[in-house]
């Protein structure tokens, strides 16, 4: 490690998607994905349901087949190699706990099936365990667990394959909002402490921005933008990534010449006669901030600000050049 | 219990005396004199007997014979049966689209045909290839016929198991044997089970091919010796003996049910409820 020359090979990519296709009945489900994720890197794969960000997952696990495009792991082309020699790991929605064995054995029942002997395998199943918290757990079923200790069994069983990649397909999406946000942080340092990188499919915008170093954001099975959280809500590419990166979602007003305005809710502000006179129609208090949603000519406009705020009559709203966002209508595209 | 009341619990006991009526009926016989059967005599708490069951034990050959044949056949029909239609039940339930159509709808039209229909065309296939007074070759019919009732069963048993499961071992390095021994089948234990029993009591039932193939008294399975000792004398109905022969013949069937009780129990509401 102390070699200099070592450096340009761990900063190169890990894993990489190549122009990555699947078809399904005609219709691409995952069209021309290009994407790089880094040693250790944590990219979120975000987007509606039924984007394709599950399909990608398979594909780079190997329970599906690409129709066009290359797979590439560690350099070497993982694209049609069998799912069992490719050491990739998955953490399913479902957990997919085998439902008759207890705790340990779910963990040790992979390591004796690829011929790791005994002693080391009580060895790793006790430390991981420990590092879990899952350790007074050890000899109950999966029934007999909560859902955040089912998932932590799942990602203890991904850890003891000691993957090349660890893929996760909606990890957080069977607890409750409570414990989500309990367990991003605990999940991140788990995540990033080795050198595997990670593959974190979600829907939660909020969630792929806790836990991911670069957000890729997908639609219609394409990448519509790549880049970290700060870079997606300060420049989102197009009209989709600009709605679908921010709490509540960016305002955006069609314009006279063929263009969109796009103004966060965040960057409105209240002026005195220079801005734009608005009625408000509904008011959410949050305590340190508001929520409102206001009539204005230019359309209904979302707007967050301080919970101290007065709100009252003739107000006007204004916001300043710079957080301006611009859209084509026709294609969507920033211009 | 209490929900259902006093009407409920009449009713239950309605059942029972329906189904389980011809049985205590064959009890009740077995244990009676001839003379007591056919009520001259006898005075009170008199006219009870073992003889009937002395009699068929020692007959010539011994019923335990009969028992023995039945359970060798039984056991190998179904152990056959389920080694070959475990595979294809997994093959089948891991098969989308026009295919598993066509060979579920082809499994289903060869469960319900009429076995019975085939008995003369099985005779002549017993002939052909030397099969009759082989006790063994028996299984051969018998695990054919239960064949597609087994892999319709199993088949749906299979479907219902999470594909994520088998996902997981698979990416784990489980080949497909390992993945079958340690995750699939042990979830499917009821499952077999169940389809296990109904092929061994088709096979310890069975009668028209049995009575072809048969005619060797050592070689016989229990239903066709049962004919036999209903037969065996013009001028008397043995009723005892007959009756005593129907309970032996079904305490190993009991045996058996109550050991897996549940499993089958399990494999029965399979699917009612979603673990």
């Amino acid at each position: 490690m102390t070699d200099p020359g070592m450096t340009t090979t761990t900063s190169a990519p890990s894993l990489r998607l190549d122009n990555l296709t699947r078809r399904i009945g005609g219709r691409a489900i995952i069209d021309g994905v290009d994407l790089a994720v880094a040693p250790g890197e944590c990219l979120a794969l975000l987007g509606p349901s039924g984007c394709g960000k599950s399909s990608v997952l398979r594909l780079i696990a190997g329970l599906d087949t690409p129709d066009a495009g290359r797979i590439l792991l560690e350099g070497d082309d993982i694209t049609r190699k069998p799912p069992q020699r490719r050491q990739v790991a998955l953490v399913f929605q479902s957990y997919a706990l085998y439902p008759h064995l207890n705790v340990s054995r779910n963990l040790s029942l992979g390591m004796e099936i690829r011929g790791v002997p005994a002693q080391e395998r009580e060895r790793e199943v006790t430390s991981v365990l420990a590092m879990l918290q899952l350790t007074e757990l050890a000899q109950r079923l999966p029934a007999e667990l909560s859902g955040g200790q089912r998932q932590r069994v799942a990602l203890a069983r991904a850890l003891l394959r000691h993957p090349r990649v660890f893929l996760l397909d909606e990890p957080m999406s069977n607890l409750d909002a409570q414990l989500r946000e309990e367990l991003r942080p605990q999940l991140r340092s788990i995540l990033c402490a080795g050198s595997a990188p990670v593959i974190y499919v979600t829907h939660d915008q909020q969630e792929a921005m806790g836990i991911a170093d670069r957000i890729a954001v997908l639609s219609n099975g394409r990448v519509q933008q790549c880049g970290t959280p700060k870079d997606l809500y300060l420049t989102p590419a197009n009209m989709f990534v600009a709605s679908f990166i921010g709490r509540p979602q960016i305002n955006l007003l069609p314009q006279e010449d063929g263009t969109v305005l796009g103004i966060r809710p965040e960057h409105l502000v209240a002026t005195d006669d220079s801005g734009i006179p608005v009625r408000v129609l509904n008011r959410e208090w949050h305590g340190a901030s508001q929520q409102l949603l206001v009539s204005s000519p230019q359309g209904d406009l979302r707007w967050t600000c301080d919970g101290a705020q007065p709100i009252g009559e003739g107000l006007r709203l204004g916001w300043d050049r710079r957080h301006e966002h611009h859209f084509l209508k026709t294609t969507g595209a920033r211009c | 219990m209490k929900r259902f009341g006093r009407g409920g619990a009449a009713l239950v006991v309605l059942l029972l005396l329906w189904s389980l009526g011809p049985m205590l009926w064959q009890l009740y016989t077995s244990l009676r004199t001839p003379e007591a059967l056919l009520g001259d005599g006898a005075g009170p708490g008199g006219g009870w007997t073992l003889a009937n069951y002395v009699q068929v034990l020692h007959g010539a050959p011994p019923f335990w014979r009969y028992l023995l044949n039945s359970t060798v056949v039984g056991a190998i029909s179904t152990l056959l049966t389920l080694l070959l239609a475990i595979p294809c039940a997994y093959a089948l339930s891991r098969r989308g689209g026009l295919l598993r159509l066509v060979v579920s709808g082809g499994l289903l039209a060869a469960a319900v045909f009429p076995y019975v229909l085939l008995f003369l065309a099985l005779l002549q296939v017993a002939r052909q290839f030397g099969l009759a007074n082989n006790l063994l070759a028996l299984c051969l019919p018998y695990a054919g016929l239960s064949l597609p009732l087994a892999v319709l069963l199993l088949q749906a048993a299979f479907a219902e198991l999470p594909v994520e499961l088998e996902e997981n071992a698979l990416l784990e390095g489980f080949t497909l044997m390992q993945r079958l021994r340690w995750i699939l089948l042990p979830l499917m234990g009821p499952a077999v089970v169940s389809t296990g029993l109904l092929v061994f009591l088709f096979s310890w039932n069975e009668f028209p091919i049995a009575l072809t193939w048969l005619s060797r008294s050592e070689l016989l399975t229990l239903a066709p010796a049962m004919a036999r000792i209903a037969g065996s004398s013009v001028f008397t109905v043995p009723y005892g003996a007959f009756a005593a022969a129907t309970v032996l013949g079904s305490l190993p069937l009991l045996a058996l049910l109550l050991l897996f009780q549940r499993q089958i129990v399990a494999g029965l509401t399979q699917g009612a409820i979603k673990g």
